[in-house]
């Protein structure tokens, strides 16, 4: 803006005749280029996602005897307690997975961002492995570890001596939660890892010199730096987080099937189970929508609370 | 204690937390490449063997046996077309995105990034449909198609970052020495930042490489599934058979590993551009 001096007329330029006058005839050399360059992407990618969109809308609207409109699928969806109980089993989900995947990244990074040597050892086996194991092998991975006769879970915390009797993790609701959860730490904490290490590493180490200089011990130091510096990329790898965790279908699916019961049903696994086992699309697609404006939701509290740290 | 060797207590206890991390994040997968090695009464050997057992080579042979290599070759077809594809719907978008101001940019920008929020099953049921519809169901091109919308945003993100990197003026000077437009791209740019592009590809593949939920809906014959397909068939609602599971849970592990371990620092440099100002 600098230099910049505002014309006496300027509120007229938010006449809207004026307005769309400029759109139409002012095109720039740039825009003429960089228009050509999306339209591919615009056209097929954009237009494809708002056609499925748009599908998903309608269906959700057909009645599945006879395709009239109608509200029944969401009535369907609001009246069946298995989608009360698919919501709150996936806020229980994606609280234990985040708060975990935050605080196992957050001591990774800072253990990381403190090595020098061997740091891409380290690197490779703590946040890479995980990341880079296929989501159908981490859940085949993890549900023989949970096997409650031949499982080396139960063995190992034998041995430790930190259990009396061995645990059938996945045949009850609560531990197969518990279990589900603990698998999705271990496959997922490493995204906010890298986060974090990269947020780190823009942190200036004069801060630290001086707060060292001052008297500060560790622990201030983290509270009064390191968490204020790196609150941005928290906020952020929160939201991805929490929306990646929302969506993450492959490790119950393999794992316990949404069950016992419907002890580790999630949204999406109820979703896909209405399409694809149930063939009820239009409930299926109600569901979806209703899933969509939440993500929608929270996405935009997130960004919106975002921007508002940003301006500060 | 004085302050350097305060450092030097810091630095051990680091060191041996870290290495006690890597203990127990390493661990369940050499549990599977332990259990993958054993014969089957050493799988269900009781009380557990940890190290002492007959390693085996029968569950490697078992899966190869059972096609193992059709599928990994169905999958390395998904895996460089989805490459493919992402690059080419996502490189010029990007470099218009890092390189030109215009208007609509912020509502196109935020179409990228509220793609990555869609939840993959959302799309399934209509996806399917469409695909039927279009005749492109169990093929290739059609799973490939399907994948599109979840792997150009993130391409177009990626490739974004690194043509920002490349100085403005690189491409100025080539102008003036008389290039025109994709002369420049060809000469200046793309060899600048051919490491970064190379790595959203390979991000492309490996996304299709693991995928399961639309594989396994989109390509109904055996012929042209892809291994998640395949490891997911071993998994049974009564009995899993564990040893050819994991022999091919190894095998289909192994590229992604060597590729992300080689290529972390591309990796990471472009997953956290996104979220992290530098």
């Amino acid at each position: 803006m600098g230099g910049e001096v505002l014309h006496p007329l300027f509120p007229l330029y938010f006449y809207p005749a004026k307005g769309v006058e400029r759109i139409l005839i002012k095109l720039t050399r740039d825009e003429k280029v960089a228009y050509k360059m999306i339209l591919p992407y615009a056209v097929l990618i954009v237009t494809l996602v708002i056609f499925l969109l748009i599908t998903n809308v309608i269906n959700s609207f057909k009645s599945p005897s006879d395709g009239a409109f109608t509200f029944q699928n969401y009535i369907n969806c609001f009246t069946d307690p298995v989608v009360g109980r698919a919501m709150w089993n996936t806020v229980i989900w994606v609280l234990g997975s985040v708060v975990g995947q935050l605080s196992l990244g957050l001591l990774v990074a800072l253990l990381l961002n403190q090595s020098t040597k061997g740091q891409i050892i380290f690197r490779s086996l703590i946040l890479i492995l995980p990341w880079a194991t296929l989501d159908i092998v981490a859940g085949v991975m993890w549900k023989w570890m949970y096997n409650d006769m031949y499982g080396v879970l139960n063995d190992l915390l034998m041995k430790m001596h930190l259990i009396s009797d061995y645990i059938p993790w996945l045949a009850t609701e609560n531990m197969a939660m518990l279990a589900v959860i603990i698998a999705n730490i271990w496959k997922g904490f490493c995204l906010s890892g890298m986060f974090f290490l990269a947020g780190l590493q823009t942190i200036p180490t004069q801060l630290y010199e001086a707060a060292e200089i001052d008297g500060a011990g560790v622990f201030r130091r983290f509270w009064n730096i390191t968490i204020p510096q790196l609150k941005p990329v928290i906020m952020t790898t929160l939201m991805l987080t929490t929306i990646w965790t929302i969506n993450y279908f492959p490790l119950i699916y393999i794992m316990t099937g949404g069950g016992p019961g419907y002890g580790t049903e999630t949204v999406v696994t109820y979703i896909y189970k209405l399409g694809f086992k149930f063939l009820d699309f239009n409930k299926s697609a109600a569901l979806s929508n209703i899933l969509f404006v939440i993500i929608f939701l929270i996405a935009f509290a997130f960004l919106k609370s975002i921007s508002k740290e940003e301006v500060r | 204690m004085t302050r350097s060797q305060r450092r030097k207590f810091q630095k051990t206890i680091t060191y041996i937390v870290l290495i006690f991390l890597s203990i127990i994040i390493t661990f369940p997968f050499l549990w599977l490449v332990l259990t993958a090695f054993k014969t089957y009464p050493d799988i269900y050997a009781y009380p557990l063997k940890y190290f002492i057992f007959s390693p085996t080579l029968e569950h490697f042979e078992k899966i190869g046996n059972m096609n193992f290599w059709g599928y990994f070759k169905n999958s390395i077809i998904v895996g460089t077309g989805t490459m493919l594809f992402s690059i080419l719907f996502g490189i010029f978008p990007a470099y218009a995105f890092a390189r030109y101001n215009f208007r609509g940019k912020g509502f196109l920008l935020s179409s990228v990034m509220l793609f990555q929020m869609f939840p993959m099953v959302v799309f399934l049921v209509p996806i399917f449909k469409l695909l039927n519809n279009i005749g492109l169901l169990n093929t290739y091109m059609g799973l490939i198609f399907s994948y599109l919308p979840f792997t150009t945003p993130i391409s177009i993100m990626f490739m974004r970052t690194f043509f920002i990197k490349v100085p403005k003026a690189l491409e100025e000077a080539a102008k003036i020495d008389g290039c025109n437009f994709w002369q420049a791209f060809n000469k200046v740019i793309l060899p600048v930042t051919l490491p970064g592009i190379a790595s959203v590809g390979i991000y492309a593949f490996l996304f299709s490489w693991s995928e399961l939920l639309y594989s396994m809906s989109m390509l109904t014959s055996k012929a042209k599934q892809t291994i998640p397909t395949f490891l997911s068939l071993f998994v049974g609602q009564y009995q899993t058979r564990w040893g050819p599971l994991f022999a091919g849970s190894i095998l289909a592990t192994l590229p992604p590993l060597i590729v992300f371990m080689f290529l972390q620092k591309f990796f990471i440099s472009g997953l956290v551009s996104g979220s992290v100002k530098e």
